[in-house]
């Protein structure tokens, strides 16, 4: 960091402000974002965990304007990739870019070429696997090695990513630059899996709470769906918007949604895996333009959606683990101001969880289905990001999908695809029972009797500090104080349906141009 | 889900005719699979001939949007009403009840389907154009509006590059660019009926304006799923008509067309079609009321604008190779000349095929 050296810390921390608010439009910085860009800015190995939503990719935006050469950042997801260079072009950086296997390889071909001019490049772990790319990653000046969802490296993980196994290696072909790595959810001794297997020396640390302390947190118990359906107008009657639903089935989704249009006039869709690609997709622009006031959904939604308005989140069905809940209710006010948080619980919900857990793993027709396509040769490994997705068009879930992938990545070459089938219904039962055990967690949340954030952060082996003033329903909250009445919002209520011409005229700005 | 269907009767008079007429079409000869397949599309020579057996070309490919378990709800639908009865106990084939005979006659289906719907010359890419139709206007009004980022409807790289490759190789400012798209689109749009002109560009998104899906669009008007599917579809098929015809009156727009399908005459490509559902050259010419050499003349055509299309049927690999073999040592693409080097056996239509298909290479 030789350009760094004439420059006393508190200067690049002005610097850091400045940046802070003329790239990214904010005055200060959020609690643990200062230190882990100082420690990176001092070119120290850091290990941050950050809840969702606690702002952890300025975490390496901002030291990219500070230092020279490309940030690289591995993640493992591709919608996340995407959101997070979209954020950055809006926010007037050009010379951001991704690589990932769903790209047109003629793409490929433009980001390599114009490598050394990036400040920031996303890339996939199977990306950075292959050689060529790496190669032409060795020729530039790596300022960052950013790791995000660092708990992939981690065999303790629910989401062990072999792949990230390689990354201290690579880092080492590219120059060994200071290593940034950061997770949202990881236990000890996934955090020490973290700093041994990524090789981070001396490591700076900064482990933030899990807890989101602008974010109420009610359960209310029901006895059936009837109840809970009349609870959730009501609550979305008053209530401030806009504002998400999770539901356990895609029947759900739709069902609700159509019941808050019809009784209460809301701006209300639905969101499911089930749906073709491009009305997800217009789906989601919708709610993230602020045409829809609610979005009922399955847990489908949201992973790399990042809006930071979100209200209200309410569970009508409670998910399988306490990070998945978590996670969700993180996507409420992103931007700091007051959320809530609402969950039905009624005791027939029971079933749901079961069948997520179920939905991480392949059934055995389909395994075996795979398995015979595969010796087939209809299907093949040759593209891992191709393989996934044909396999999720197929109907798996991702999770369900990567599992395969990985069962046969252990196979040795000579024997047939066929062979694995035994030895990965015998893992998947040693998995589910991980599962089971997180969802009993899961439950004991519900029915618990104690403070609700009290609860989660004795799950998280955090103390509990300082009570916000709007905790839990068992500390005492009253609803209306979160009625959209008592906020300034001004909503733009733009009809959804309108003339062709007056669309068009629009969508391409002609009003304007006839005055110009 | 009993939501739907508790509505009311009126809001799935569509759907209930659509359905009970593709059934009676049917006539218990196929599974329900075989209309699902249909409405969804599926490229499997099967479907396509059946479409042209039962005579229900134009709902191919109605609704790839279709899920099977709306399609199987309808039909329960269908079933409550006593309107069709299964033939198997396995429920897979159904046919009209009395009932549902009186049911469906009192609807004329002929006229509530749009002519636009009976344009099935395009049938084949009207998914990728429309996808790249959608994109190009997200883009370009992105452009407009000077916003350095937004999120594209598809990501799909066939899609995405060709939208790319468009913007990219004009040589219009991209100002003059994006307003000569609107009048194209104005223009196309000015030409269907105005029903369907709403519909179809209720989808189009644009800045900080996502387009609505079909469900929203139905939702919002009130009308029926399948009625706003084939307004939809009918507006589609129009307009790439229209662009096919007249390419030169939209020259921007007319680059969105695959060229290896619109480059065939129509005529062509109607053969096209009755020899892609397995017919013959003789039966096509049967069907068509032209003579075999007009189906000909087809094929040849079809072998140098649709290299994907398998003319092995006509002319064998080995025979193509003996043929170029006597065309490049006589350096000739005479006929009579190539016919008479060769053996008995060879007719003047796989020679002119072989040469054909050789010029595209």
């Amino acid at each position: 960091m030789g350009s760094l050296n004439n420059l006393r810390e508190e200067d690049l921390l002005r610097e850091a402000k400045i940046i802070l608010k003329e790239k990214f439009g904010y005055h200060q910085f959020r609690s643990g974002q200062q230190k882990i860009i100082q420690d990176v800015l001092n070119g120290r190995d850091v290990f941050a965990m950050m809840p969702t939503g606690s702002g952890k990719s300025l975490c390496y935006q901002i030291p990219g304007y500070l230092l020279n050469g490309t940030v690289l950042i591995v993640s493992p997801l591709l919608s996340l990739m995407e959101d997070q260079i979209n954020a950055l072009r809006a926010a007037g950086e050009r010379h951001a870019r991704a690589l990932n296997g769903m790209m047109h390889a003629q793409e490929r071909i433009r980001v390599l070429r114009h490598l050394e001019e990036l400040r920031f490049l996303y890339i996939s772990p199977e990306m950075l696997c292959r050689s060529d790319i790496r190669e032409a990653l060795a020729k530039i000046t790596i300022s960052l090695f950013v790791v995000d969802e660092a708990h992939c490296v981690s065999q303790w993980g629910h989401e062990f990513r072999p792949d990230y196994l390689q990354l201290a290696r690579i880092r080492e072909q590219l120059g060994h630059p200071a290593c940034l790595a950061v997770t949202a959810t990881a236990d000890e001794r996934v955090r020490e899996d973290i700093i041994r297997s990524l090789e981070l020396h001396e490591v700076a640390q900064t482990i933030m709470s899990v807890d989101r302390t602008n974010i109420a947190l009610v359960v209310r118990n029901v006895s059936n769906d009837d109840e809970k359906m009349e609870q959730l107008c009501k609550l979305l009657r008053t209530t401030r918007l806009p504002g998400i639903v999770y539901c356990a089935s895609r029947d759900w989704t739709e069902r609700l949604a159509e019941l808050v249009r019809r009784q209460l006039g809301l701006r209300a869709a639905f969101y499911h895996g089930g749906m073709e690609s491009i009305d997800r997709r217009k789906i989601q622009n919708q709610f993230l333009d602020n045409q829809l006031d609610l979005l009922c959904c399955t847990n489908a939604f949201g992973m790399g959606i990042n809006k930071p308005d979100i209200r209200l989140v309410v569970h009508f069905h409670f998910p399988a683990t306490m990070n998945a809940y978590l996670q969700e209710i993180g996507r409420a006010s992103r931007d700091g101001q007051q959320g809530l948080a609402v969950l039905y619980y009624s005791p027939q919900d029971n079933q749901y969880p079961e069948g997520f857990i179920d939905s991480n793993f392949p059934e055995d027709a389909f395994l075996l289905h795979t398995l015979h396509e595969l010796d087939e040769g209809v299907l093949t490994i040759k593209n891992k990001d191709q393989f996934l997705n044909d396999l999720q068009e197929r109907g798996s879930s991702e999770t369900a999908a990567r599992f395969i992938y990985e069962r046969i990545r252990e196979k040795p070459a000579y024997q047939s695809f066929h062979s694995i089938f035994k030895r990965s219904k015998s893992m998947i039962e040693q998995r589910r029972r991980v599962l089971l055990n997180d969802l009993s967690i899961m439950k004991n949340y519900l029915t618990a009797t104690e403070c609700r954030r009290a609860y989660y952060l004795k799950v998280y082996h955090e103390d509990s500090h300082e009570k916000p003033v709007y905790c839990c329903d068992q500390c005492g909250i009253n609803l209306a104080d979160f009625d959209s009445v008592n906020f300034e919002d001004t909503v733009i209520n733009r009809k959804q349906l309108m003339s062709w011409e007056e669309r068009l005229s629009y969508i391409f700005k002609e009003s304007e141009r006839s005055k110009q | 889900m009993t939501e739907k269907v508790r509505i009311g009767d009126d809001a799935l008079m569509f759907s209930e005719t659509l359905l009970l007429f593709l059934i009676k079409q049917f006539n218990g000869e196929r599974t329900l699979s075989g209309i699902y397949h249909l409405l969804k599309g599926k490229k499997s020579s099967q479907s396509i001939q059946d479409s042209f057996l039962f005579r229900v070309e134009p709902f191919y490919h109605l609704c790839d949007d279709l899920e099977r378990q709306s399609f199987q709800k309808l039909i329960e639908h269908l079933g409550d009403h006593e309107w069709i009865k299964y033939m198997n106990s396995e429920q897979t084939r159904v046919i009209l009840t009395e009932k549902g005979m009186d049911k469906l006659s009192m609807f004329k289906i002929e006229r509530m389907i749009p002519d636009g719907l009976r344009i099935t010359n395009y049938v084949t890419t009207e998914k990728q154009f429309w996808l790249r139709l959608q994109l190009l206007i997200q883009t370009l009004s992105a452009l407009r509006y000077q916003q350095t980022a937004f999120l594209p409807i598809t990501k799909f790289p066939a899609v995405t590059e060709a939208v790319r490759r468009i913007i990219m190789e004009s040589s219009l400012s991209r100002n003059q660019l994006v307003h000569q798209f609107y009048q194209e689109i104005r223009r196309l749009l000015t030409s269907i009926p105005i029903l369907e002109a709403n519909i179809f560009a209720s989808q189009f998104s644009g800045y900080h304006m996502t387009g609505l899906t079909l469900r929203q669009i139905s939702d919002e008007s009130g009308k029926d799923l399948f009625e706003c599917r084939t307004f939809f579809k009918a507006a589609l098929r129009r307009i790439m008509q229209e662009l096919s015809k007249n390419k030169s009156r939209y020259p921007f727009t007319a680059l969105l067309m695959s060229p290896g399908v619109s480059g065939l005459s129509t005529t062509a490509g109607v053969s096209l079609r009755f020899l892609k559902s397995g017919l013959s050259a003789q039966e096509a010419a049967h069907r068509r009321n032209l003579s075999i050499g007009t189906i000909e003349d087809h094929l040849v055509e079809i072998a140098l604008k649709d290299p994907t299309f398998d003319l092995s049927e006509y002319l064998t690999d080995e025979l193509e190779h003996r043929i170029m073999d006597h065309a490049n040592r006589l350096n000739t693409r005479q006929l009579k000349t190539i016919k008479k080097a060769l053996q008995e056996g060879v007719s003047y239509f796989q020679i002119r095929l072989a040469l054909a298909k050789n010029t595209v290479r």
